[in-house]
């Protein structure tokens, strides 16, 4: 029996299993971050081996139990694959990164097991293919990003009561989604009985092609924009981002914002490509409005912001937006846009934050009035965060002008012009203000007082490692981007073509 | 369904919505906590039929059960989902199942939610959720 049939059960079984072994080793901290470091190294590798794996074999279905389409199956296609890739590089790279940065005290007592609770939250709710246990995953990511959210920083940059306001506030707003999401998870089993998402779409697809469809299933399908829109911070639904994101510690931040966000827009590409298939023409024109009001909300929102990391966070909204009308337009190269957005977003928003981490460790303050002229003691970061600011504008020759020129051809060649010319015009928005923090934070004149507090910080070199590393992805992409661009064309047809989905879990004698 | 139950649920979803409307911390609370009972009150509404017996669904590995109960999508029978027209003398355990699962995140959550009102009220010395406006985000 081969051992590597089950990497995807290991995916989130390990980090389970280690999220135990961390509350036994906390007598030890140094064991905890080794031992947190091997096991992010091994996720890597078993993502990378997973993801070579359903790129050579096709989808991958795994039983657990051998229910068959009555337990919870586990699914890795290209989607789900490489989306596990991408959070598994975000997470290494963020773990590195928070070894030096989180204060001691939060990470010898809940900060490593709550990460690896995290990390198996996303592997699952990318990786699983039946709705009860997305829920369920969910909530996993739920609470342990709440856990996080709390914890400290060495720099005692964010007082205890703004986290808790802020996890209040993203609590509340998440709990009372995950519930919409229990109301139309409850009517979709009623009318469907089933949990499992290819046998969904199997039957709806019957009911469409028997024009048997009942007609409250289109509101209970308008209820997941709630649930994923919440979890993505689409419009009207983004209140709780621009407080939890900044006041979260960094690597946090940068989880938060480079994947979690992204666990939405997965959750739509998961249920209007797979299981309403057939109906996706009542929700493009949802999906593309909501996405240009998030743009519109989210550029404008950030222009004004004085905090560095609150600039980033509505950002980050804005940025999700460019996402989700690659997600509505709905051809081929407008998935396969959405996703490079969608992952150069992910490498870029978590270097800006790190990058923001690192000047907030240093700097002890995150108002950017008050400071100023940084470039003089500290040129690595100014480079960086041009780095990233270049990434996330969109200019060559980085991995942002692929992901932006490729969303906008395909908008032009797909006949999207209104929205296109939207984008376009709120991606100065983005220029202007990002380019506006990096001259405010590096330029101008030197602020005396910045340098005086008690505890500076020395940024150490694994905190500088990890964003080396995102830079050098983000420059191979950029100049070298044909390979990811195959890869998420291939993902874009296998997610158009949702009956190799079906096929791999539910095997045609069952039917 | 019953009208009773249905009545039951919605009652309850309006209370708590209206008590999450509040100001006041533990009431906002009470309220998602009714609220979780009344989504799982509608969850197990969903499986409940005229019957006691469970479903048992066809395999072909175990010895065929006196209750067998197959899909038949061309009829437009989904397992165990029926027709009106068709009587059925099962009910459905898999949502006790799944409401089990829900209420015990509903416990984590509702403890974690407790706590985090405690510390707010250290932090803030009131319950008022009007009052927790630091961040201004």
């Amino acid at each position: 029996m081969n051992i590597l049939e089950h990497t995807i059960v290991f995916m989130i079984a390990i980090p389970f299993l280690v999220a135990s072994l961390m509350i036994l080793t906390r007598p030890f901290p140094e064991i905890q971050k080794k031992l947190n470091v091997l096991v992010s190294i091994v996720l890597l590798i078993l993502s990378v081996y997973l993801f070579s794996q359903v790129w050579q074999n096709g989808i991958i279905a795994y039983d657990i139990g051998d229910w068959g389409k009555y337990g919870i199956v586990l699914v890795a296609d290209l989607l789900s694959a490489s989306m596990v890739l991408l959070s598994s590089i975000i997470t290494f790279l963020a773990l590195l990164f928070s070894l030096d940065y989180i204060d001691d005290k939060s990470q010898n007592t809940t900060y490593h097991s709550l990460y690896n609770l995290l990390i198996a939250g996303l592997n699952g709710t990318f990786l699983t293919g039946d709705l009860f246990n997305l829920f369920v995953f969910f909530e996993i990511l739920l609470i342990a990003s709440c856990g996080l959210l709390i914890a400290n920083e060495k720099v005692e940059i964010t007082p205890s009561s703004h986290k808790m306001e802020a996890v209040y506030k993203y609590l509340i707003l998440n709990i009372i989604a995950t519930l919409f999401m229990l109301v139309a998870i409850a009517s979709l089993y009623g009318t469907l009985g089933t949990l499992n998402m290819a046998d969904m779409a199997l039957r709806i697809g019957y009911m469409n092609e028997n024009g048997t469809l009942p007609w409250h299933l289109i509101p209970t399908a308008l209820l997941f924009i709630v649930v994923f829109g919440n979890k993505a911070a689409i419009f009207p639904l983004h209140f709780w981002l621009p407080d939890a994101h900044p006041t979260a510690p960094s690597p946090i931040s940068a989880i938060l914002s480079g994947i979690l966000i992204k666990v939405g827009a997965y959750g739509f590409i998961r249920f209007y490509y797979l299981i309403f298939e057939g109906n996706l023409e009542i929700f493009q024109p949802i999906i593309i409005f909501l996405g240009l009001a998030t743009i519109i909300i989210g550029s404008i929102s950030a222009v004004g912001q004085d905090d560095i990391k609150k600039v980033l966070a509505y950002h980050s909204i804005g940025q999700i937006g460019y996402v989700f009308i690659g997600i509505g337009m709905g051809t081929v190269y407008a998935l396969a846009a959405a996703l490079i957005y969608l992952i150069n977003h992910a490498i870029s928003k978590s270097m800006l934050f790190l990058v923001s981490g690192c000047i907030v460790h240093k700097i002890g303050t995150r108002d950017m009035r008050k400071i100023g002229g940084l470039s003089s003691t500290e040129p690595f970061l100014g480079l960086m965060f041009l780095v990233g600011i270049m990434s996330i504008s969109g200019l060559p020759p980085t991995s942002g002008f692929i992901a932006k020129f490729v969303l906008f051809d395909a908008g032009i060649s797909g006949g999207f012009y209104i929205p296109i010319l939207i984008a376009v015009i709120f991606s100065l928005f983005t220029l202007f203000s990002m380019f506006k923090s990096w001259q405010r934070i590096f330029w101008g004149e030197i602020k005396d007082n910045i340098f005086e507090k008690e505890n500076i910080h020395q940024n150490s070199k694994t905190m500088l490692s990890s964003l080396v590393i995102m830079t050098v992805i983000i420059f191979v992409i950029g100049l070298y981007a044909e390979p990811l661009i195959a890869i998420t064309l291939e993902t874009a047809e296998q997610i158009l073509d949702p009956q190799l989905y079906i096929d791999a879990i539910i095997p045609g004698e069952v039917r | 369904m019953d009208t009773f139950l249905l009545l039951t649920i919605s009652i309850l979803f309006g209370i708590g919505t209206f008590l999450i409307l509040r100001r006041d911390i533990i009431k906002m609370i009470i309220g998602v906590v009714i609220l979780c009972h009344s989504v799982h009150m509608m969850i197990v509404s969903v499986g409940a039929f005229d019957g006691i017996k469970a479903p048992i669904i066809e395999s072909s590995k175990y010895p065929q059960p006196e209750y067998i109960f197959k899909d038949s999508i061309s009829e437009g029978i989904f397992a165990p989902v029926v027709p009106e027209s068709v009587s059925v003398i099962y009910m459905d355990p898999l949502v006790q199942a799944l409401v089990l699962t829900a209420i015990v995140i509903n416990l984590a959550i509702t403890a974690f939610l407790l706590i985090l009102a405690y510390r707010i009220y250290e932090e803030y010395g009131t319950m008022d959720a009007d009052e927790l406006r630091r961040l201004r985000g």
